[in-house]
């Protein structure tokens, strides 16, 4: 089990997350929502150490690492533990698409050359774009450089992925694809958190939904208990603004 | 006008050509420790540590708002004394090229630090925090993945900053320097100065080339060091093996 509790971050005197705590069962699928600069982003980028939180502590089995405090040794062992899909894909512009799940392997997990390869490839292969394999960056479609983030993240064999907003800066046409192959990396019984805007996705997927709001966890539920039973007026002011009328059809 | 003295300027041409080592070798030694010191200034300009940045802009600053000549002589007049008053060391013997090499290594420092910089932070930060997330430390991210990026960026500027130094460095021969300049200066001298248009023209043919050579070959070296190129190059490749 993944254990997040009692996470602080400020930026100066704004306070973005307030006190955050969170649960992650081996397999689970937890979907973040939550208004824009509800502070879902700095969540993950805090659990990753892209951000120094203010407090808090993240702990995987009885690996209790604090945010706050936590040594190189800490932060290094602590990411290897985790995968991450961003918004904007970042994917190593100088490197193919192979180079880039292989890099990851090689350069950042230690894995023998040959072990490495046959993993990268096999992860390609499992995104669809085994074709692809020697393209550089430049040379494919937002929804191929998702593809091979997620295949860059699932070689990794990570004990959780997490996806911030995976598919909200894909065109429209693109966005059904890559969601495609997320579903399937759930299938696949990872661990993963993921921010998405997109709501019948996340009910798809979800085991667990979180809502967020002014660096708050408003209220957590199984999709069911979020999306047709909302508690909070938070919640439910969220949901109407996002999905309209689509909450009482459900 | 005065005749032109076609064999004279070949002449000069000759006599002035075997001085080229002294210009490329502070030249080369300019840029090497200018190299060093901006890589250090570009470090500190990039570091949070508010000191060292304000050091390193501070620095960058002045170095911007001085002429090279002004600069080359506040060393050459300023340092000997500087030297024996504070740590007793006598620069008389000092050839003048160290001197040279001296100033345009601490202005070069400015220069490429600046250039240094920018070519950082051209590449997007989001692949560092991609590739420390994979699990590289920051020295392998740099290496692996910032670094080939930022030189792929900078070879157009590093291929300027060169020919600037060639260039400037030519102010060497006002303290004294004989380098190609410095020569061609002494010999139109030891004619009563008669033969300036000879000597400028015999140097002008001396600089040209070795700038249009510079200039041709960071222009193919950044073109080899594109993704385009590597692109092409894949792709060729496979047309071989199929
Ligand atoms: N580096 C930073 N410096 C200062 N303020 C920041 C920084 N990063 C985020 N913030 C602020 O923190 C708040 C939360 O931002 P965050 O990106 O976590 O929100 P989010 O929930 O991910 O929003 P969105 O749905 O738009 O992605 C925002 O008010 C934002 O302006
Ligand atoms: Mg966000």
């Amino acid at each position: 089990m993944i254990a997040i509790r009692n996470v602080k971050k400020s930026f100066g005197k704004l306070s973005v997350l307030q006190d955050v705590s969170l649960d992650i069962k081996e397999g689970e699928v937890v979907v973040i929502l939550g208004p824009s600069g509800s502070g879902k982003t700095t969540l993950l980028r805090c659990i990753s150490f892209l951000e120094r939180a203010s407090a808090g502590t993240i702990a995987f089995g009885d690996d209790v690492v604090d945010l706050k405090h936590a040594s190189k040794k800490d932060i290094l062992r602590t990411r290897r533990r985790e995968g991450f899909v961003f918004q904007s894909y970042n994917l190593f512009a100088n490197k193919t698409a192979f180079e880039n799940v292989y890099e990851g392997l090689v350069s950042g997990r230690k894995v023998p050359k040959k072990e490495a390869k046959e993993k990268a490839l096999e992860a390609l292969d499992w995104v669809g774009l085994l074709d692809r394999k020697d393209y550089y960056p430049a040379q494919l479609s937002g929804g191929q450089q998702q593809r091979v983030g997620i295949a860059r993240a699932v070689a990794l064999e990570p004990e959780v992925i997490l996806f911030d907003e995976p598919t909200s800066a894909l065109d429209p046409e693109l966005v059904g694809e890559t969601l495609e192959v997320i579903k399937r990396v759930a299938k696949r019984g990872i661990t993963m958190i993921v921010v998405t805007h997109e709501m019948s996705f996340a009910q798809d997927v979800a085991d667990k939904i979180v809502f967020m709001d002014g660096g708050v966890v408003v209220e957590e539920g199984s999709p069911n208990d979020i999306f047709t039973h909302p508690k909070e007026e938070r919640t439910k002011q969220f949901l109407k603004r996002i999905i309209g009328e689509f909450v009482y059809e459900i | 006008m005065r005749e032109f003295h076609f064999e004279i300027m070949v002449e000069f041409y000759f006599k002035i050509l075997p001085y080229l080592t002294i210009t490329i070798t502070y030249v080369f030694f300019s840029l090497l420790f200018g190299f060093l010191l901006g890589a250090l200034t570009a470090y500190f300009r990039l570091s949070k540590n508010p000191v060292l940045k304000a050091i390193s802009g501070a620095y960058i600053t002045v170095m911007r708002c001085v002429p090279s000549i002004v600069f080359l002589f506040l060393v050459y007049y300023g340092l000997p004394g500087l030297m024996r008053t504070h740590f007793g060391i006598d620069m008389n013997d000092v050839d003048a090229i160290v001197y040279v090499i001296i100033t345009f290594s601490i202005m070069l420092g400015a220069y490429t630090s600046e250039i240094m910089r920018s070519a950082y932070l051209s590449v997007d930060h989001g692949q560092f925090e991609a590739a420390v997330l994979v699990g590289m430390d920051s020295l392998t991210a740099f290496r692996r993945i910032i670094f080939p990026q930022a030189l792929h960026a900078a070879i157009p500027n590093v291929g300027n900053i060169i020919i600037f130094m060639l260039k400037e460095g030519a102010l060497a021969y006002i303290i004294g320097l004989q380098d190609v300049l410095g020569r061609g200066y002494y010999l139109n001298s030891l004619k009563a100065n008669a033969y300036s248009m000879e000597t400028y023209l015999a140097l002008t043919l001396i600089y040209w080339p070795l700038t249009l050579l510079l200039e041709k070959a960071f222009r193919e070296l950044e073109k080899r060091h594109s993704i385009a190129f590597l692109i092409q190059k894949k792709s060729s490749g496979k047309e071989v093996k199929a």
